[in-house]
Order: structure tokens, then C-alpha cells, then sequence
């Protein structure tokens, strides 16, 4: 190599040696912060994960782009640090079509600008649907029986 | 099978709805209307047998469940218009107090899972019960179901085409996921179920001519 060329190459490495930041704007950073994130598990009424569905979450402060999109995990689990008090929507649906639509109510700490304390531990799906798989058949079968029973009566009174 | 609130636009719901609303009129006119009286009690035993069959998920590759439907019985038995009523019922409880399926999507679960379905199921025993009773009820519920899974994966299909917001899979991989299930497993056993109820019927000497 000749004297100039070497010389360019020394100016050039030199150059990029005292120019930091532009080689560290490629690198990544990250941090852990653990307890911030909110965690959502969706699954079929007999206890089977809704597992690898696709999900995407919805934040309060902007209804119409997904704050976060992804799949649910092998034990139907999906998680997103909320940065805004209020309800964020999930929803999760798999490939036959079962899925949810549900809000999640998320509080955050006076003070705070993320995310914070985690929302009321285990909200589930509300009501009467949190009855067990075995409890549902039984309460449904009493429902219908108590549909046709009546009209039965109804019928046989008339006639 | 069950479609969920939140996952079809109105561009299906709310069609569906008005086609749906004069034949659930109809229907319940037809199944539960005064000359019916006697059958209510055959009709009641078996609607609340397909609430619970449709409770009892099983489980299929890919890390979902499917159900049998269990209103063929009723189509071959008293016509498709009670299955269509009957089943309109099972999805009503469903979406009120169990939160499966839902209010809005009523009118598609119901024509497929109710009237499409089980209506091809008693057109398919028609047509072979002259050869053998049972395997036509057995190819009925077992083409009835096919029918029924079929409507609904090209329901949510057309919704990814007409808006992939409210559903992002797409029809080829929704039709794969519900319809190979559907005809290696549940299909049959869904037609085993048909079989076994029909039996039953027969030994209550409650089956009458369809």
C-alpha cells in the first residue's frame, strides 16, 4: 500500500474512532422492569389455551392502531405495558374463529408516566360466565328445560 | 364453531339478522305452535342435549378445540325448521349467560349451525334412507356438520376480505383450521351421536315420521 493510501486509512480510522455516536446509534439498548406489564390469558371453557392466537391490543388514547399486536403464548398468555389509565381493549382470535373482545381496566400510579401497578389481580371474564366447565352444561340444561317446561303447560292448559 | 361479538362487521350481522328474524318467526310458529304440544317434551330433552354436547369441547392439532352441533337429530326427526328453532335457543343461552358467541352474531350462528346444516342433513337422509335407515342418518349429521363448519369458515373469510380489522386470518387458513377437524373427527362423531340419540328415540317409541 502506498504512503498516501496508508494515510487516508489512518485519517479515516481515526476519524470514526473520535466519532462515537455514530457507530452507537446502531447499537441496542434495553432495560427489565418487572411487575409493569399487564398480563391477559385467554382459554377455552374446559381450562385449554387459547395458544399461538392473534392478538393485538388497542389503547384508550388511540382506539383505531394497535398498541401492540402479536400471538398469545403456548399457555394462551398475551402481556403489554399500558402507558395511559383507562380501558384497553384486547382481542384474540385464532384460526377457527373462537376468540374474545374484552376491555381491561388499568389504573396507573399518581406520579407515574408508564405503566404501573398491576390492574385488579385475576379480572376474568365477568359474571356468570366465570362458572366452572361443569357447573355450565348443568345450568344451561336447567334454562331449557325451564323454557320448554313452561311452554308445555302453557300449551296443555289452552288445549 | 361459534363466532364471538366483536369479530364480524354489521355488513354481515346486520343482513344476517334480517334474514334470520322471519325464519325464526316461522320456525317457532311451526315447532312450538298448538298442534306441537305433545312433542315438546322429545323437543326439549334434545335441545338441552345439544346445549350439553356443545359444551364438551375436543380437542384438535393446532392448539384449538371444535364441539359437535347436535340438532342434525332434530331436522331428521321434526324438520329442519325445529333444529332452526331449537338451536336458535342453544345460541340464545349461550350468548346471554355464558358470553359464548354472541348477541350480534346470532343470526349467523343460527343459519349455519341451525338451518344450513341440518337442513342438508334431513335433505341427504331423504334421499338415502331408502337404502339404510342408519347410515343415513349417520352420512346426514355427518354432511350436516361439514355444511355448518363450511358456512361459518366462509362467513369469516368474507370478513378478512371485506375487513381484515375485525378478523386478521385470512379464509385459507381459517377453512383449513376448522374444516380438517371437521371432517376426520368431529364429523364422525357427530354422526355416531345422531345414531345413538335416534336409538334412544326409537326405544322411547317417541320418533315420529319427519
Amino acid at each position: 500500500m502506498s504512503r498516501r493510501a496508508t494515510a487516508c486509512a489512518a485519517a479515516l480510522t481515526l476519524a470514526v474512532g473520535l466519532a462515537p455516536h455514530s457507530a452507537r446509534a446502531h447499537e441496542i439498548l434495553h432495560e427489565v422492569e418487572r411487575g409493569r406489564a399487564v398480563a391477559l390469558r385467554a382459554y377455552f371453557t374446559d381450562g385449554e389455551p387459547l395458544a399461538y392466537a392473534q392478538a393485538e391490543v388497542y389503547s384508550p388514547a388511540d382506539p383505531k392502531s394497535p398498541h401492540w399486536k402479536g400471538r398469545t403464548d403456548r399457555n394462551g398468555w398475551l402481556a403489554f405495558v399500558p402507558d395511559v389509565a383507562g380501558t384497553w381493549r384486547v382481542r384474540v382470535v385464532d384460526a377457527t374463529g373462537h376468540g374474545i373482545d374484552t376491555g381491561v381496566e388499568v389504573a396507573l400510579p399518581a406520579g407515574l408516566a408508564g405503566p404501573a401497578a398491576p390492574p385488579d389481580g385475576g379480572a376474568r371474564s365477568g359474571g356468570i360466565a366465570t362458572i366452572g366447565f361443569v357447573l355450565r352444561p348443568v345450568v344451561g340444561v336447567a334454562l331449557i328445560a325451564a323454557v320448554f317446561g313452561a311452554l308445555y303447560l302453557y300449551r296443555r292448559r289452552r288445549s | 364453531m361459534h363466532v364471538p361479538d366483536g369479530f364480524l362487521s354489521p355488513q354481515i350481522t346486520v343482513p344476517a339478522w334480517g334474514a334470520a328474524a322471519p325464519l325464526w318467526v316461522w320456525a317457532v310458529r311451526r315447532t312450538f305452535g298448538a298442534s306441537a304440544t305433545e312433542m315438546l317434551p322429545a323437543v326439549g330433552t334434545l335441545t338441552a342435549l345439544a346445549f350439553v354436547v356443545q359444551s364438551i369441547l375436543i380437542p384438535v392439532p393446532g392448539g384449538t378445540s371444535a364441539h359437535l352441533v347436535g340438532v342434525a337429530v332434530l331436522a331428521l326427526v321434526y324438520g329442519p325448521l325445529a333444529s332452526f328453532a331449537c338451536e336458535s335457543l342453544v345460541l340464545l343461552v349461550q350468548a346471554v349467560f355464558f358470553g359464548a358467541g354472541g348477541f350480534t352474531v346470532l343470526g349467523v350462528n343460527a343459519l349455519a349451525m341451525g338451518l344450513l346444516g341440518p337442513g342438508a342433513a334431513w335433505l341427504v337422509h331423504r334421499a338415502l334412507r331408502r337404502f339404510s335407515e342408519r347410515a343415513a342418518a349417520f352420512a346426514g349429521a355427518w354432511v350436516g356438520l361439514q355444511i355448518s363448519t363450511l358456512a361459518i369458515s366462509l362467513v369469516l373469510g368474507l370478513q378478512n376480505r371485506l375487513s381484515s380489522h375485525y378478523l386478521p386470518v385470512p379464509f385459507p387458513v381459517v377453512a383449513t383450521a376448522m374444516m380438517l377437524p371437521s371432517l376426520t373427527v368431529v364429523g364422525v362423531v357427530e354422526g355416531l351421536y345422531t345414531l345413538f340419540t335416534l336409538s334412544l328415540l326409537r326405544k322411547a317409541k317417541l320418533l315420529a315420521a319427519p
